[in-house]
């Protein structure tokens, strides 16, 4: 099922100039799908559409199969469904303690005391962050502050995650805490959008590829398809992962056989190497 | 990195009292400071705030002095200026030098004056030193203080905080370039850092609405708060130690040093 899909969507700047140009997403339900795209392309913006608060001049967004309609209710409803978290945890933490900030979303949701006491809980708990609670979060490091700010959004329980660039910042195992953390979400059912330049990782996880450059959308599929079509990453400002740089030089300098589609992760190239040995 | 007052109230040896009892205690100990005729009390009062917040906070002793430092300047200047240009009967005795009579009422007016900043800024350091913000702003939630206030203040405190970082990096990346090498070079250093935190502010106010809005904010933040009452026990303690403090007020009242 589609969870979110867009119709050519194009926004303009009241200045005339597009940020998005027929823009065609489409997230099926319980997959992780990465928007891959250099500075300024239109990551954000395109993110803030999945849950009205941007309107497209023209084209339509759905979510769960259904046009977005704009009136306030049903925004609500929208923003239960699909949880932003936003790039930078400073402009999302804006509550003077953790177990406050966390507990913003359910208390506007209108839910009783005890259910937000469970979920602030049990939300903190995933995110590894128990007994931070009473932490304001300026005394946080740039990791934790970013595990509160997807706490915030757990405990809305949405359908739909979107994160912008979740691991910018971080050091390589807040990184890589923060995807495993997303891995096991997504096993549990939860569809997750995240915008990354960070292609090294994108193969592991997502299991669809959007290419955004621009304002549009240049190329899409699995991983392994996008990364085939060397020149349009590397026109994009974006490079292939490291892994499949490696196997490119091998056959292109030293003609070793290793031939497209270049491994992309590390596991991938393993298996290559072992299998060219054996041969 | 430097500690700050902040710090020191969100990890000191009474930050797991309830904070109610904390304010209370610091709010009514401060008006008997007030209220005290003689400067006995109050002097008491420091005394024992200082212990407390050595001692019990374990608030290091320097840090405490550069804390109370100010104050101190202040109550030592105020009470100079009382005795030397207050009071009327009573000369005490003359200063030819800068021919200024020193009147005995004017002294004790002064030092009354001294002992009841001192006393009352100790209180306000106690409670500043253990209790940190958020939970004073529970409780002003509790004394049914307009939410609108509140809300304001809350973020207010939240993002000082923000701001003062990108304000400190934003003052080494320019002392690193030689910003402040001149006199008139600090001050256009100066002036482009504020304006540029200004902008940041403003950019920030917008990214933080957004971010809200996501979460389905409604132009009215439904604070989450777990109140926790004083043990009778401590309400004991503290009503018999008040207590004590008024029949102290009143047998000292016409206690004076001159």
């Amino acid at each position: 099922m589609k969870v979110i899909e867009t119709k050519d969507i194009t926004y303009e700047y009241p200045d005339g100039t597009k940020a998005l140009e027929k823009v065609n997403f489409m997230a099926e339900e319980g997959k992780i799908v990465a928007l891959l795209g250099p500075n300024g392309a239109g990551k954000s913006t395109l993110f803030l559409h999945f849950n009205g608060i941007l309107r497209p001049s023209s084209g339509t967004v759905m979510i769960d199969c259904e046009n977005v309609n704009y009136n306030k209710k049903e925004l609500m409803k929208i923003r239960q469904k699909v949880g932003i978290v936003f790039q930078n945890p400073d402009d999302q933490l804006f509550a003077p303690t953790v177990v406050e900030d966390v507990a913003f979303g359910p208390m506007n949701m209108g839910l009783p005391k005890e259910e937000v006491e469970s979920r602030v809980k049990e939300a903190l708990s995933r995110v590894g962050m128990d007994g931070f609670e009473k932490k304001p979060p300026h005394h946080l490091s740039g990791g934790q502050k970013k595990r509160v700010a997807i706490a915030g959004i757990l405990a809305m329980k949405p359908k739909i995650m979107v994160l912008d660039e979740p691991t910018s910042g971080l050091d390589p195992k807040g990184a890589s805490q923060i995807l495993r953390l997303l891995y096991q979400l997504n096993k549990e059912g939860m569809t997750i959008i995240i915008s990354t330049h960070d292609v090294d990782l994108v193969p592991i996880y997502a299991s669809k590829v959007y290419i955004i450059s621009e304002g549009k959308i240049i190329k899409q599929g699995t991983a392994s398809e996008v990364f085939e079509d060397v020149k349009t990453i590397r026109g994009a400002n974006l490079r292939l992962p490291r892994i499949a740089h490696l196997m490119e030089i091998l056959e292109k300098e030293d003609k070793l056989p290793f031939d497209k589609p270049y491994p992309l992760t590390i596991g991938g190239a393993r298996k290559r190497i072992l299998k060219e040995f054996e041969e | 990195m430097e500690r700050t007052l902040d710090d020191y109230a969100h990890s000191n040896g009474l930050k797991n009292t309830n904070p109610s009892f904390k304010v209370l205690f610091a709010l009514l100990t401060m008006i008997i400071c007030v209220i005290s005729t003689s400067p006995v009390i109050p002097l008491i009062i420091t005394f024992l705030m200082m212990f407390l917040i050595i001692f019990w906070a374990k608030i290091p002793f320097k840090f405490y002095l550069k804390f109370i430092s100010i104050p101190l300047f202040f109550g030592i200047m105020t009470f100079l200026f009382m005795a030397l240009f207050f009071g009327m009967a009573d000369p005490w005795f003359k200063i030819n030098l800068i021919n200024v009579i020193v009147y005995k009422d004017g002294f004790n007016l002064g030092a009354l004056v001294f002992a009841r900043i001192l006393g009352g800024f100790s209180c306000l350091g106690f409670l500043a030193l253990t209790t940190p913000m958020t939970e004073i702003f529970s409780l002003l939630e509790g004394f049914k203080i307009p939410l609108v206030i509140l809300e304001i203040a809350m973020m207010m405190y939240r993002y000082i905080f923000v701001f003062l970082e990108e304000a400190t990096n934003m003052y080494q990346s320019q002392k690193t370039r030689l910003g402040y090498l001149s006199f008139k070079g600090s001050f256009k250093s100066l002036g482009i850092l504020a304006s540029n935190l200004f902008i940041r502010t403003w950019m920030r106010g917008e990214q933080v609405y957004i971010s809200m809005e996501s979460r389905c904010y409604d132009g009215s933040i439904k604070t989450f708060k777990t109140q926790n009452s004083i043990s009778t026990k401590n309400m004991a303690l503290l009503v018999s130690f008040e207590f004590l403090l008024i029949i102290g007020t009143y047998l000292t009242a016409g206690f004076k040093i001159l």
